[in-house]
């Protein structure tokens, strides 16, 4: 209680001046820790405000605090997520208890390290023993380090220790879960908690101990994860005080912890009487009314009335449906539905298909019924080859031909009459109903049919728009106008939703769009775990456009570039100069400090390519695939590995076999690849490595790892391999999920075979993509994430929310359970936890 | 026609591809370009070697020759804050309105 002379801080950093309310951080722009102000720096020594003693500087050098003889407490922090840092960046120029005058450099720090590396360099000077202060400059412009920038009115009595009195209560001990023990923000969560209490209250660690209600106590206590703590209080509330602390530090203090995932209570995907479960076709949520989508019967008389007059009805039918066509390509939603009809039109000029109904009209058909005839008949011999992409385009079929049937039957299409907010429900939708949908008032769909590949979701996701697939048939007896909830991301229509439902919905996706927003602002930074994890995220792309793009988007390298797509529209081979440049052109866009991995051509039976023909197999997923195809017409891959390797020095090449499953087939192509290198002078090879989608490679890791650079694992494949369930498959596709343990499994079987030898492995199946799967991922060891290009932004965001070791706990849990669907449920509650806890302290 | 068929559904198919157009293709947020009177204080398109925006408030760019640099017309041209480091490195302090 001296004099209470002002005090004048220092401008402790040269820099431009930022409002406190206008940082992006709610712990401080609340004046949570105290108010004060924040520069945005141009020099990068932090230097004393105000003459003291150091009474915090936190190990990882990112923030100090002084404290003067009259009790008046600054505190700078610099950046914001620099604990995150880890001290790397930061010099700390003082020690704990050292006097410092004022001006005084503290820290020094690499300003372009930081920047490069953690969320922002907006630095905070606040005076956090609350006195009141006086802005002596502008509020906005630059400052110069030294200058007078605030006049503090020191006020008596304030900051007074306050004493523990009487018996204290003391809590059970607890371990501290944060990752990166009480820094600046838990710490000042956890004092403003205990500041809410009247009993004087303590945080003890071993000997030390700490004033609850003191910000800069707590982080003197330099804490970190794992510690054993204790809270003591004593006075009137100290009970309750005790117990809400606790809980306080128990949750984190703000922060994302590991989530105790004890109790899952599988959830079973049944439907209810207000609930239809189906399949995610495209991801979101919508409120709406139903509208049941139904085609008319036609009727069709057999008999025709002369051949000539039949014969020109189809053909004009014919020419106005191939119109058509045109037209709906040119407005097309995007190029994938454009190809869809493209393929449409193609299918009216099929030679096979017009001799078929031309053989009718020569029997004195009508022109209706022989194209009826001839398209039911092809559609049914699609639906019966035993292939399920081709089951899929009988629907094509059948719709092609009912668009032209309804032109000779001279039935015009009446345009829909859609009412607002319509959530269409159909056995199947066409891609001609689809078409012609004023899609402004669709808000969603729902199918009785289809999968993951039909139109309604190719549609849906041009459109952005959340359509489910493979629901109850009862679903077409809901009544139109009814008001449903379609819930896609879980796969759920709620007949009976409430508006608490409704509204939470809302509030989900609006989080959603802002999330994506801020994750294509920060795609630039690494993928850094919160516990300084590097994970490599790269692209799966199929052609150089795709590889620039990636790289707009913060792709660290391609993890997966599909070969056979480069020269999918042709109809014979590219020559081997033409197929070279191609390779250079995309190695030289990444450039030699990135990963290209080049896949080289996977084609089989499922996935013909028009210059590789083959015999038709009964069962292609289990014929000649992959590498085996290769090594059956080595000459194919010899002249693939010839082109790859003129590439070789202008990226970090790697070259990958697709469907290994023998060691042999290993061996032999490595032996191609050395003979190919050897015969262009090549003295270094390129990493060569597999793809784990056969169990048996998985399983045989372990002796596959020796003889490879690196492991990538298809979990597309090796879903459907490891489970014997096509993922196409319109009733199997919603159990053929890579969460599945069995898969999961064997993706941990191969990373600790692949560690064990040094080796590095990455997933370039759809499960990388899924943000859901990066946890268990990340957990199981994985070291690289090859993912769909508009997702890098989304996969890199989320791994800088992980926490390794929460990761490697979550990921020992999930392979005891039992089925994909608890997984789910796991990472889902996990997920929720994680994020909902991010939001909170960044929005 | 099977295979012309099949070839084109697979293409149109494949869900990784399915995406070629996503919204991000219209927010390649990457970077904007610089202002005409940045550029020409940071001694013109060809001292720029890269640009980069950074912790939230900043451009970070990489110059050939640092010395071209215009301390002064950067400020006249509305950049509030300039920091100049080693090799050739400056960040630009933008702040936070600008359109990312």
């Amino acid at each position: 209680m001296t004099t209470t002379h002002p005090l004048e801080l220092l401008a402790p950093l040269s820099g431009v001046l930022l409002a406190l309310d206008q940082v992006p951080d709610p712990v401080f722009s609340s004046r949570l820790i105290g108010d004060g102000l924040c520069i945005d720096p141009t020099s990068q020594v932090l230097c004393a405000p105000l003459g003291g003693v150091i009474s915090n500087i936190q190990d990882s050098g990112h923030a100090v605090s002084v404290t003067d003889d009259n009790g008046v407490q600054v505190l700078m922090h610099i950046g914001l997520d620099t604990v995150n840092l880890a001290g790397k960046g930061f010099t700390r120029l003082v020690k704990e208890g050292q006097r410092v005058e004022a001006g005084q450099p503290l820290i020094e720090f690499d300003a372009d390290y930081v920047a490069l590396n953690a969320r922002s360099l907006l630095t905070l000077m606040l005076v956090v023993s609350g006195e009141p202060f006086k802005l002596l400059t502008p509020e906005q412009g630059g400052v110069e380090v030294g200058q007078p920038l605030l006049r503090v009115t020191p006020q008596a009595g304030a900051g007074e220790d306050e004493q523990e009195q009487g018996d204290a209560l003391f809590s059970k001990p607890l371990i501290l879960p944060n990752a990166n023990g009480l820094h600046a923000r838990p710490a000042a969560v956890f004092a403003q908690a205990a500041k809410g209490f009247k009993a004087s209250i303590y945080l003890h660690k071993q000997t030390q101990s700490a004033n609850a209600k003191s910000l800069v106590a707590i982080m003197a206590l330099q804490t970190v994860q794992g510690d054993t703590l204790q809270v003591s209080a004593a006075g009137d509330d100290a009970d309750a005080a005790i117990t809400a602390l606790v809980a306080l530090l128990a949750d984190g203090c703000g922060e994302t912890v590991a989530v105790q995932v004890e109790s899952i209570e599988p959830v079973a995907p049944v439907s209810s009487a207000s609930l239809l479960r189906g399949v995610c076709a495209s991801p979101g949520s919508a409120f709406g009314q139903v509208v049941q989508v139904a085609e008319p019967d036609l009727n069709i008389s057999e008999a025709g009335a002369g051949e000539a007059i039949e014969r020109a009805a189809l053909e004009r039918g014919l020419l106005e449906a191939t119109d058509a066509l045109q037209a709906l390509q040119a407005k097309a939603a995007g190029s994938a539905q454009a190809e869809i009809f493209r393929a449409h039109q193609e299918l009216l000029e099929d030679p096979t298909l017009l001799e078929q109904a031309h053989e009718l009209l020569a029997q004195g058909k009508s022109a209706a019924f022989a194209w009826n005839s001839a398209t039911v008949a092809t559609a049914t011999l699609f639906q019966g080859l035993g292939n399920a992409l081709l089951a899929e385009r009988a629907a094509d079929l059948a719709d092609v031909g009912q668009r032209v049937l309804k032109l000779i039957l001279g039935i015009k299409d009446s345009a829909w009459e859609l009412p607002e907010q319509s959530i269409l429900i159909a056995e199947q939708l066409t891609p001609s109903q689809t078409a012609s949908l004023d899609t402004r008032k669709v808000l969603g769909f729902v199918t009785v049919g289809g999968g993951a590949t039909s139109h309604v979701a190719i549609l849906a996701r041009a459109l952005g728009l959340p359509a489910i697939c493979g629901v109850p048939v009862q679903v077409l007896a809901l009544a139109n106008g009814k008001q449903v909830l379609l819930d896609a991301d879980k796969g759920e229509l709620h007949l009976d939703p409430d508006l608490a439902e409704i509204e939470q919905l809302q509030a989900t996706r609006q989080q959603q769009v802002l999330r994506r927003k801020r994750e294509v602002a920060q795609a630039s930074l690494p993928a850094i775990t919160r516990d300084g994890h590097h994970i490599e995220v790269t692209a799966n792309v199929a052609s150089l456009q795709e590889v620039e793009q990636a790289l707009s988007l913060g792709g660290e390298g391609v993890g997966l570039l599909r070969s056979e797509f480069l020269y999918l529209d042709r109809n014979r081979a590219p020559s081997p100069e033409e197929q070279a440049g191609t390779y250079s052109a995309i190695a030289r866009a990444l450039g030699p400090q990135r990963n290209l991995v080049v896949r080289t051509l996977d084609v089989g039976g499922d996935k013909p390519l028009a210059y590789v023909p083959m015999d038709s197999e009964t069962n292609p997923f289990l014929g000649l695939r992959g590498i085996r195809l290769c090594l059956e017409r080595p000459e194919l891959l010899r002249e693939q590995f010839r082109a790859i390797l003129a590439s070789a020095g202008f990226a970090k090449l790697h070259i990958m076999l697709p469907m290994v499953s023998l060691l042999s087939e290993l061996r032999l192509a490595r032996q191609i690849l050395q003979e190919e290198a050897l015969a262009l002078g090549l003295t270094e090879l390129p990493k060569l490595g597999i793809m784990i989608e056969v169990p048996s490679a998985a399983l045989m890791a372990d002796l596959f790892a020796p003889e490879v650079d690196f492991f990538s694992i298809g979990t597309n494949d090796l879903t459907q391999y490891t489970l014997a369930m096509d993922r196409d498959h319109p009733r199997l596709a919603s159990q053929a999920d890579s969460f599945h343990p069995a898969v999961l499994r064997l993706i941990a079987t191969t990373v600790k075979a692949a560690h064990a030898h040094g080796k590095w492995v990455g997933v370039c199946g759809a499960l990388a993509s899924e943000a859901l799967a990066v946890p268990v991922l990340i957990g199981l060891g994985v070291d690289e994430l090859s993912v769909s290009v508009p997702l890098i932004p989304t996969i890199k965001a989320t791994v800088r929310e992980l926490d390794l070791a929460d990761c490697q706990q979550i990921a020992r849990q999930v392979l005891g359970l039992e089925e994909a669907a608890q997984v789910r449920e796991a990472l889902r509650l996990y997920h929720v936890a994680n994020v909902e806890t991010s939001l909170v302290v960044e929005n | 026609m099977f295979e012309k068929l099949q070839r084109a559904f697979w293409k149109a198919l494949t869900p990784d591809l399915v995406l070629e157009t996503p919204q991000a293709v219209a927010v390649p947020e990457g970077e904007t370009p610089l202002a005409p009177g940045v550029l020409s204080a940071l001694g013109g398109a060809d001292n720029l070697k890269s640009q980069q925006r950074v912790a939230l408030t900043r451009v970070r760019v990489q110059l050939q020759d640092a010395g071209k640099l215009d301390a002064v017309a950067l400020k006249a041209a509305g950049v509030p804050g300039v920091m100049v480091l080693a090799g050739g490195v400056v960040h630009l302090i933008t702040g936070l309105n600008t359109a990312l």
